[in-house]
């Protein structure tokens, strides 16, 4: 089992983790955001970066996706890797102006402002970092969004900037985006999405009007399959909160079942 | 809509064993047909090669030899530099889209002209200055701009008609050969 | 293009087969080697070939054999289109159609030459017979580009005729790929596609990385600007590309390679695709190759049109049918790299000089070059030299002996300011560092970098300001969009250099420049992103006045930049003939006929109309 060194802590790691992981493990905090567990980690935001010794010199490497292949020693606190860390955020906070997360996180790490301008209107206060994305692939399966374009003017959309077809309105973009660029709201009969112009029916409670999820989310978790997810939505149309009222009310009005009968 | 004459997309498809990997090349097949990548042809892709839309948009996007848009027949690059531009090269630019249906960077409706406003060409002595189907055409009013295209449009309109009247010569002349043929073998 | 039926089932079949073409081989013969790379091409190459083509079929007379061929990229681009003439060897340059008539009569059937199509030492006035004579050509030392403008690319029998895949044949039949892997290590081969990595250890990493299957890829996507190596060696010589490929492909135990060709180059495509099928069809590619037993084969893929795909990763993101996308190379593609399997990337010049270090062997190789850079570079010398086209000379050459003794010196004869190499990864070097040796590692010392082998001459007139926004512009448009350090940061680099040449350059830019620069090498995920700001660097490094002027003053020291220098006419020169106070746009000119005029410099928007149009040059940037 290798010994990572972080800022002269001996940490154990297991071959193939990563340096993220065995800081996290140790308590030793690095930012992140386009980090996400659920997904294979894709290193576009380079606010994690650390420092290396490569015997002889050191080398500025993406924590989120370093392999541990053997003994290593991290500098996280370098005066190195602070700025670099310090010029990736100030980048970001030039491109992204109005996200309110951004700015915390700039403040957990100690960086008050940027000294750059805003320099293009592409898709404001998205910093490209690919977890929408990443997220509606990998794990929900829809594919629904990608990048468009390339480089600075690159924005996320669905397929020819149009409503997309594949969304089935699960809003895991918006659970995931570290910045709150996406937005999910619910009008009378719709989720929508925005920005990606997504509108899917929705769900809501035949009882209270509280809204469940979208029925293309609740029809493709149920196509997953899984007893707890059949049982929460499919074929039904109350939310929780009324269940439970429903099924005190079967327990305590006395229709000749015993509670041991309805538990069964 | 496909072109009848066209090959088909699951046709371009077999061509590299319905590859995914071989996905670009294939784009550049469909491109080669039809001029540009039409949004039918690629959703037929994406179920035919079994990828998403999504990742075909961005690869379409992402490249530079794509295009998503079909081109017009001719293309207008209009000087915006800044002596064109002091000349009237803006007004220019707007009775241009009123009177084509343009817009910056887009094509008429009748996939006639497509329109690019570009930063100073190094003609300056001819402002304003429009170039056109790489031809430089300076010294322009708003006038003789409209004059202009309507100039091409108008040429373009009697090479078709005079292409079709040839063609219908001679479709008559087979015709009539085919005829005297027929009626030939009866003297005799 | 030709279709031959043989298939060599063995080395010895190749050996016969090679001495049956050398015999068949009438040296009395006159032929006509008409360049048909992309260059001549351009300026009615195929005029020339179809009129040389003609007069041969109309000649009755059969004691006179003529062949007529189309031969690749002599690499004198700006000088052609070019014909040679044999027996002699006889050079023309700069043919037109009309001259046939004069060249077919005088020098292909009369053996004279015709002097007015020859080439001409500016200093001595003497003119060149042949190639040799030329100092263009003469200081080169050619491995890479040896066939370049002899044989015809699209006939595989010339190829095999001048030694052709008889690296192969030794390769397949006397050494195992161990011997093969030792051979290149041992000869000091490094990348030529820009990063310089040793060859041989590379090939050892792929050889020893665990899984099936293997792959075997050619960079072919050349996409610096000014760089134009790769597009006449595929265009002239695809065999040799393919014939390393092979060797390659053995020494890892590969079955499969792809050659991956930037798409703005048809002919390329066109020719590799010509070989390819050539090489199958004698055997020398695809299943049990010479009847070794080794099988292997090739396939073409076009790029999409993208600057970042010449990056390794990003490359075979294209060949998986994604975008082109790098990722990290904390694990080497070497070991995971096209489908996540093992993978041997390397450049087509690269490639290119394998089969002459088998054949030759590794201590021929070595003994040329310096000591850490061995054998011999394609450089394409490019702007304002006198000469331009590709060179190929030992490593250790000094920059002058390339850009005065072969490139002729300075166009006009200006003041040489300095010397771009690397294309956007690289930097300017100036004239202090002239008489310096042209190697991967000085290069690298100097601030600037080999890449790919661009070399951009630079003379008193350029603002190296400027020179460093039309790469960052380059790089702007090229850069994927995937980490943010190169995304954000060459967009507000441009940004503040944009700002410079318009004279709103503000105190701190040159900080705010450097400052970025650091970030990006430490932090972009990609080489694209990490020298991105070298361009920037560079000419920091070596011309700071030049910034601090454009901004402290607004002034432009090379009278470059628009308004930020001013056009004054000069009292003595100006006729007073009126015709650049009839052109100017803003009636900025004033003066009475045949005196003098005078430039009103508060109307004055410096679009330079008069300057141009001005027959006596009266007019001048001050």
């Amino acid at each position: 089992m290798p010994t990572v060194t972080i800022d002269d802590k001996p940490c154990v790691a297991e071959l193939g983790e990563t340096i993220l992981q065995v800081a996290r493990r140790n308590g030793i905090w690095i930012p992140t955001l386009c980090y996400h567990p659920a997904v294979e980690p894709y290193a576009s935001c380079r606010i994690c970066v650390v420092e290396i010794d490569r015997g002889g010199w050191w080398q500025v490497v993406t924590s989120c996706n370093y392999p541990i292949r053997g003994d290593l020693t991290v500098r996280v606190e370098s005066e190195r890797a602070v700025r670099a860390r310090r010029g990736v955020m100030e980048l970001l906070l030039a491109r992204c102006p109005e996200s309110a997360e951004l700015r915390e996180l700039a403040g957990r790490m100690g960086v008050e402002g940027t000294p750059h301008p805003h320099v293009t209107e592409a898709q404001r206060n998205c910093i490209l970092c690919g977890l929408c994305v990443q997220v509606c692939e990998e794990t929900i399966g829809a594919a629904a969004i990608s990048p468009a374009g390339r480089g600075v003017e690159r924005s996320v959309a669905a397929p020819f900037r149009l409503a997309s077809e594949d969304c089935i309105g699960c809003g895991a973009c918006a659970a995931v985006c570290p910045v709150g660029t996406i937005v999910v709201r619910m009008h009378e009969n719709e989720v929508e999405i925005s920005p990606f112009k997504s509108r899917v029916k929705l769900r809501r409670c035949a009882d209270c009007g509280t809204p469940l999820a979208s029925e293309l989310a609740i029809k493709a978790l149920s196509a997953r399959g899984g007893p707890t997810v059949t049982e929460m939505l499919d074929g039904e149309d109350c939310c929780s909160r009324c269940k439970r009222r429903k099924l005190a009310q079967e327990l305590t009005s006395g229709h000749g079942r015993s509670p041991a009968d309805l538990i069964a | 809509m496909a072109d009848n004459e066209s090959v088909a997309v699951d046709t371009i498809i077999e061509r590299y064993a319905g590859d995914p990997g071989m996905l670009i090349p294939i784009m550049q097949d469909i491109q080669a047909e039809h001029g540009y990548l039409p949004r039918p042809e690629m959703k037929e892709l994406a179920g035919g090669l079994s990828v998403p839309l999504a990742r075909i948009y961005s690869v379409a996007t992402f490249y530079s030899s794509f295009r998503l848009l079909p081109k017009g027949d001719h293309t207008i690059q209009l000087c915006m530099g800044t002596v064109c531009f002091l000349k009237g090269a803006g007004k220019i630019a707007e009775a241009l889209q009123s009177e084509f249906d343009l817009t910056p960077g887009g094509t008429s409706p009748d996939r006639k002209f497509t329109f690019a406003p570009v930063n100073c060409v190094g003609a300056c002595a001819l402002a304003p200055v429009m170039v056109v189907d790489e031809e430089y055409h300076g010294g322009l009013t708003v006038n003789s701009a409209v004059k202009l295209l309507h100039k091409i449009a108008d040429a373009d309109e009697a090479a078709k008609t005079a292409k079709e009247a040839q063609q219908r010569k001679e479709a008559k002349k087979a015709a009539a050969i085919a005829k005297k043929k027929g009626s030939g073998s009866k003297k005799t | 293009m030709s279709t031959v039926d043989t298939r060599l089932e063995s080395a010895d079949d190749l050996q016969q087969y090679r001495k049956q073409l050398l015999a068949e081989r009438d040296e009395t013969t006159r032929r006509v080697r008409v360049c048909l790379g992309t260059g001549c091409t351009a300026k009615g190459a195929l005029g020339v070939m179809e009129s040389f083509n003609r007069a041969a079929e109309e000649l009755g007379d059969d004691s006179v054999l003529v062949e007529s061929k189309c031969t690749g990229c002599h690499g004198f681009c700006e000088r052609g289109p070019i014909v040679v003439v044999d027996p002699g060897n006889i050079f023309y340059q700069n043919v037109k159609q009309e001259d046939v008539p004069d060249i077919w009569r005088e020098s292909v059937i009369g053996g004279r030459v015709v002097e007015r199509l020859q080439y001409k030492d500016e200093k001595s006035g003497k003119t060149a017979a042949t190639s040799d004579e030329i100092p263009f050509y003469s200081a080169q030392h050619r491995i890479v580009l040896n066939h370049n403008g002899v044989i015809d690319p699209t006939r595989i029998e010339e190829y095999l005729a001048v030694g052709g895949y008889a690296g192969l044949a030794k390769t397949l039949s006397s050494m195992d790929p161990e011997q093969v892997i030792e051979e290149i290590t041992a000869s000091g081969l490094r990348g030529r596609g820009g990063g310089g990595f040793l060859t041989g250890r590379k090939w050892r990493s792929a050889r020893n990385a665990p899984g099936e299957p293997r792959y075997v890829i050619a960079n072919g996507d050349e996409g610096d600007p000014g760089a134009f190596m790769d597009r006449s060696l595929m265009e002239g010589s695809p065999h040799s590309v393919i014939e390393g490929m092979i060797i390659g492909a053995y020494a890892i135990g590969s079955s499969q390679g792809y050659i991956y060709v930037r798409n703005e180059y048809p002919m390329a495509v066109k020719h590799l695709n010509i070989a390819l099928e050539a090489a199958r069809g004698m055997g020398l590619l695809g299943d049990d190759i010479l009847g070794s037993g080794f099988s292997f084969d090739i396939r073409i893929n076009r790029g999409g049109g993208a600057f970042v795909c010449g990056e390794s990763t990003a490359l075979m993101a294209s060949l998986e049918g994604r975008v082109g996308e790098p990722r990290a190379k904390y694990i080497h593609t070497v070991e995971s790299g096209l489908n996540g399997k093992p993978s041997l990337l390397n450049n087509v010049e690269t490639w290119a000089n394998v089969p002459q270090i088998i054949l030759n062997g590794a201590d021929w190789f070595a003994s040329l070059g310096t000591e850490r850079s061995k054998g011999t570079k394609v450089f394409s010398l490019v702007g304002k030299v006198k000469n331009t086209g590709l060179v190929e000379v030992p490593m250790g050459m000094t920059l002058r002996q390339i850009i005065f003794d072969i490139g002729g010196g300075i166009r006009g004869d200006k003041a040489f300011k300095a010397v771009q190499t690397g294309g956007p990864s690289g930097g300017c070097i100036p004239a202090t560092f002239l008489d310096e040796p042209v190697d991967f590692d000085r290069l690298t010392e100097l601030g600037s970098m080999m890449g790919s082998g661009g070399m951009i001459v630079m003379d008193e007139d350029t603002c190296m300001v400027n020179v460093a926004k039309y790469f960052l512009g380059f790089l702007k448009e090229e850069s994927c969009g995937k980490c943010t350090p190169c995304r954000e940061g060459v967009a507000q680099m441009l940004h503040i250099l944009d700002n410079i040449t318009k004279g709103k350059g503000r105190q701190g830019d040159i900080e705010r420049l450097e400052a970025l620069g650091t970030l990006l090498e430490d932090t972009a995920l990609c080489a694209l992103g990490k020298t991105a700001a070298y361009p920037v660097l560079s000419t920091l490094r070596y011309f700071r006045e030049e910034y601090e002027t454009h901004i402290s003053q607004q002034y432009c020291p090379a009278k470059e930049c628009p308004g930020l220098f001013k056009y004054e006419i000069n009292g003595e020169a100006c006729t007073g003939c009126r015709l650049c106070a009839k052109k100017c746009p803003v009636d900025a000119i004033s003066g009475e006929k045949k005196k003098p005029h005078t430039i009103d410099q508060e109307k004055c928007t410096n679009c330079g109309t008069c300057f141009d149009v001005c027959a006596f040059s009266a007019v001048t940037k001050v």
